[in-house]
């Protein structure tokens, strides 16, 4: 079944094709556009840095929260307008936008600023339909959106965002590439005596020569090359007792604490999410440290590409996330191959998990509701367990096309194990 | 498998999480906040000591955290107990969901929260805002931010230990990408470099981009600034020098004269206006809190119009003289500004 796992996934790459952003711009904008029509929206306000990228195609930084609220660029966009307001400092002449000063909305001083510049581009607010994603306090206390109709944003971007352009695609994949070269640049350090932190390190190292040799050279969260997510190398226990204690009684995973000492033997579940243009790529497996899997981790695998190949199997438009679910279940003797607090498959773009989400506690009758169509991107992360042997985890990330679906990235390795 | 040992840093975290907790409950009765629901990491992770998986940049708003006034208790949002403090209780733990029914349900079920008058939020979406609604129907919305940020804003000494240990990582990062620059390595080698160093002391977080860049080949001036998060306290340190061959630059001692000038301004009672004068020279600086990350206040030529220096804030303080730039985290004592 191994083997079979690798033959469809190299049928199916990704389509080769050069990104091109300032058309990727255009066709987010429209789309956005279309969603405030539908919703009756005149205005929009937008915070969440995945949204101001999607409005104003300003890549989000890839730097700690405290950063990003504080210095965050703001996007403001207003029905029949051809191009965003976007509030920031040192944006690049390539972006097609009205420029204005950075908007600083979480200090009183910039609320306020922020309210008299709606109003000067969007005129008086009450009365009148509004979106945002999220107001700070200090938005709060200036009554920045006083006498508004306020609507949820991420309604409107969700929807948007839920199946990507050509281009976004080819961000995602080039994500992805880069993501999986650099992963397989240190997996030989992954060995007994090694710290997660030096494993993380190498990788995050390499990062910065990956950035390089793509010639963008403008550094980690300039745009390409930023790494999303603290490098997860957590070497898993062997039973879920010997876990953490969990409110959902399965394991843990991924806790982001503590820096373990890789010893021999230890599988290790690793996770790490990098972005290009702002997409974020989604590299799972697990590794084993220090010998070849045993006969039944093997096991663990060979039932976790079944799984794989029963769902790539059913996946195409009009297939729905239960239908995704009911294979991944068949190929496990009917037990849900997945984690209980996370999904069989999220969707992945701006945010490193978005819709489409398949297998939540949303319920059944959510993922019967979820209609696969083509642009949407599907990370499928099956997890089979086996207490006492452990857990086996990786994920691929695809999308679907009119006929069918296509690999993103470039087709790592599983080893230590192998198809 | 084996797990971290306690690093140094970690010495005596029981009594930092005390402290904080009870600073934030303190500033809760204050302002007659009867439940407050943060949803930023860094909020939750000073309230409550809780730790997680670190990501880069915004999160759409969630009650990751609720601290409830009377019976005095702390719930947290994490699926496990790893990186949860031992005194919030398992019990007090509710678990990641994806529905907004059971994140409700899990909300109503914490005494106290159903009753609140007065609810504080850090930040607020709209969906946030219906259900507060709906779970404490009596409760007037408070943002809740400005309290928060008071009650952090002047440091423990726990915690200024914390920052130098932090300032000492960063000093690392900058120390190797500099030399690595010297050596000939290109800006990404030595950016490397940095964080090869940082992990190596167990560190891969950063706080702030990393900067390294070559400002003037002619005269081997080189520009790094790192700043990183150690035990979820913010160290950074920023550097124009000249690589040793490329002759001295008499731009770097302006920068250094500037940056003190400004320094020795940072003192208990100061205003922007104080602030400003004292960076007349400068093309570029800007002087902001920190802590757990980037923390007002925030001054600048054109920021911080009611900002108030106080003794034991630490302050990030940034200038830029003719295109060399020099930046130090420093604690405000009460008769001197003490540069980590």
């Amino acid at each position: 079944m191994g083997a079979e796992l690798g033959r469809v996934l190299a049928e199916r790459p990704a389509p080769a094709g050069a990104i091109d952003a300032a058309r990727m711009r255009r066709e987010r904008y429209a789309r956005l556009h279309a969603e405030m029509a539908r919703h009756g929206v005149e205005v929009a306000l937008l915070l969440h840095g995945p949204h101001v990228a999607y409005a104003s195609g300003l890549p989000v930084q890839a730097v700690d929260v405290t950063h990003a609220i504080f210095e965050r660029p703001v996007a403001i966009v207003v029905a029949g307008e051809d191009r965003p307001h976007l509030l920031g400092d040192d944006i690049g002449p390539a972006l097609d936008v009205e420029r204005h000063a950075a908007a600083w909305p979480e200090l009183d001083e910039g609320a306020a600023a922020l309210a008299r510049l709606l109003a000067e581009v969007a005129g008086p607010l009450a009365g009148r339909r509004v979106a945002v994603d999220e107001q700070t306090g200090a938005m709060l206390r200036a009554g920045v959106l006083d006498g508004a109709t306020v609507v949820d944003a991420s309604h409107l971007l969700g929807a948007a965002r839920l199946t990507k352009t050509p281009d976004e695609l080819a961000c995602i994949a080039e994500a992805q590439r880069r993501n999986e070269q650099a992963m397989l640049a240190v997996q030989h350090l992954a060995r007994p005596g090694a710290t997660r932190s030096e494993v993380a390190g190498a990788f995050l190292a390499r990062l910065c020569d990956l950035d390089l040799d793509a010639g963008a050279g403008a550094g980690a969260g300039a745009g390409t090359g930023g790494n999303l997510i603290d490098p997860i190398f957590q070497p898993m226990p062997r039973t879920v007792a010997d876990g953490p204690r969990t409110t959902t009684g399965n394991v843990a995973f991924p806790t982001g604490v503590g820096d373990p000492t890789l010893a021999e033997g230890d599988l290790v579940w690793v996770d790490t999410g990098i972005e290009h243009l702002g997409y974020a790529s989604d590299y799972g497996r697990t590794w084993v440290v220090g010998r070849d899997p045993s006969r039944p981790e093997r096991q663990l695998f060979e039932r976790w590409c079944e799984v794989m190949v029963s769902v790539l199997d059913v996946l195409g438009p009009g297939v729905t996330g239960g239908d995704l679910c009911r294979a991944a279940e068949a190929a496990n003797d009917g037990a849900r191959p997945w984690l209980p607090h996370f999904y069989l498959a999220h969707g992945l773009g701006l945010d490193s998990a978005e819709m489409p989400l398949v297998g939540t506690d949303l319920g059944p009758e959510f993922d019967d509701g979820l209609v696969m169509a083509p642009g949407m991107v599907v990370v499928l992360e099956p997890v089979i367990w086996a207490d006492r042997v452990g857990g086996y985890r990786a994920e691929e990330v695809v999308a679907v096309t009119e006929d069918g679906w296509c690999h993103l990235g470039g087709g790592h390795p599983y080893a230590p194990f192998t198809l | 498998m084996t797990t971290s040992a306690t690093t140094p840093t970690t010495a005596g975290d029981a009594e930092l999480r005390a402290a904080r907790r009870d600073r934030v409950f303190a500033a809760m009765a204050t302002t007659r906040l009867d439940v407050l629901v943060l949803g930023r990491r860094d909020s939750v992770a000073y309230a409550t000591g809780a730790r997680s998986l670190w990501t880069a940049g915004t999160r759409p708003f969630g009650a990751a955290c609720v601290l409830v006034a009377r019976p005095r208790s702390t719930h947290v949002l994490s699926t496990w107990d790893a990186g949860v403090p031992p005194e919030v209780p398992f019990g007090h733990l509710y678990g990641i969901t994806w529905n907004p029914a059971t994140m409700a349900a899990s909300l109503a079920a914490i005494p106290g929260l159903p009753e609140a008058r007065r609810l504080g939020v850090d930040a607020l979406s709209p969906g946030f805002e219906r259900a507060a609604h709906r779970l404490a129907p009596g409760a007037e919305l408070v943002p809740a931010d400005d309290v928060l940020r008071a009650a952090r804003a002047v440091k423990l000494p726990a915690e200024v230990d914390r920052v130098r240990a932090a300032v000492a990582v960063a000093a690392a990062g900058v120390e190797a990408a500099t030399a690595a620059l010297a050596a000939d390595a290109t800006p990404g080698e030595a950016r490397a470099a940095a964080v090869v160093a940082a992990a190596a002391q167990g560190v891969t977080v950063p706080s702030s981009a990393p900067v390294v860049q070559v400002v003037d080949r002619a005269s081997s001036l080189i520009h790094v600034d790192i700043g990183l998060l150690v035990d979820g306290y913010e160290g950074g340190l920023g550097r124009t020098v000249a690589l040793p061959g490329g002759g001295s630059d008499a731009r770097s001692a302006g920068v250094v004269v500037a940056q003190r000038r400004l320094l020795d301004a940072c003192r208990p009672t100061a205003t922007a206006r104080d602030l400003r004068a004292a960076a007349g020279g400068a093309t570029r600086w800007m002087v902001r809190g920190s802590g757990m990350g980037f923390e007002p206040p925030v001054v600048t030529h054109t920021l911080g119009e009611r900002a108030v220096v106080e003794q034991g804030m630490v302050l990030s303080v940034e200038v830029e003289v003719e295109g060399l730039r020099r930046r130090d985290l420093a604690l405000v004592g009460a008769d001197a500004t003490h540069v980590f």
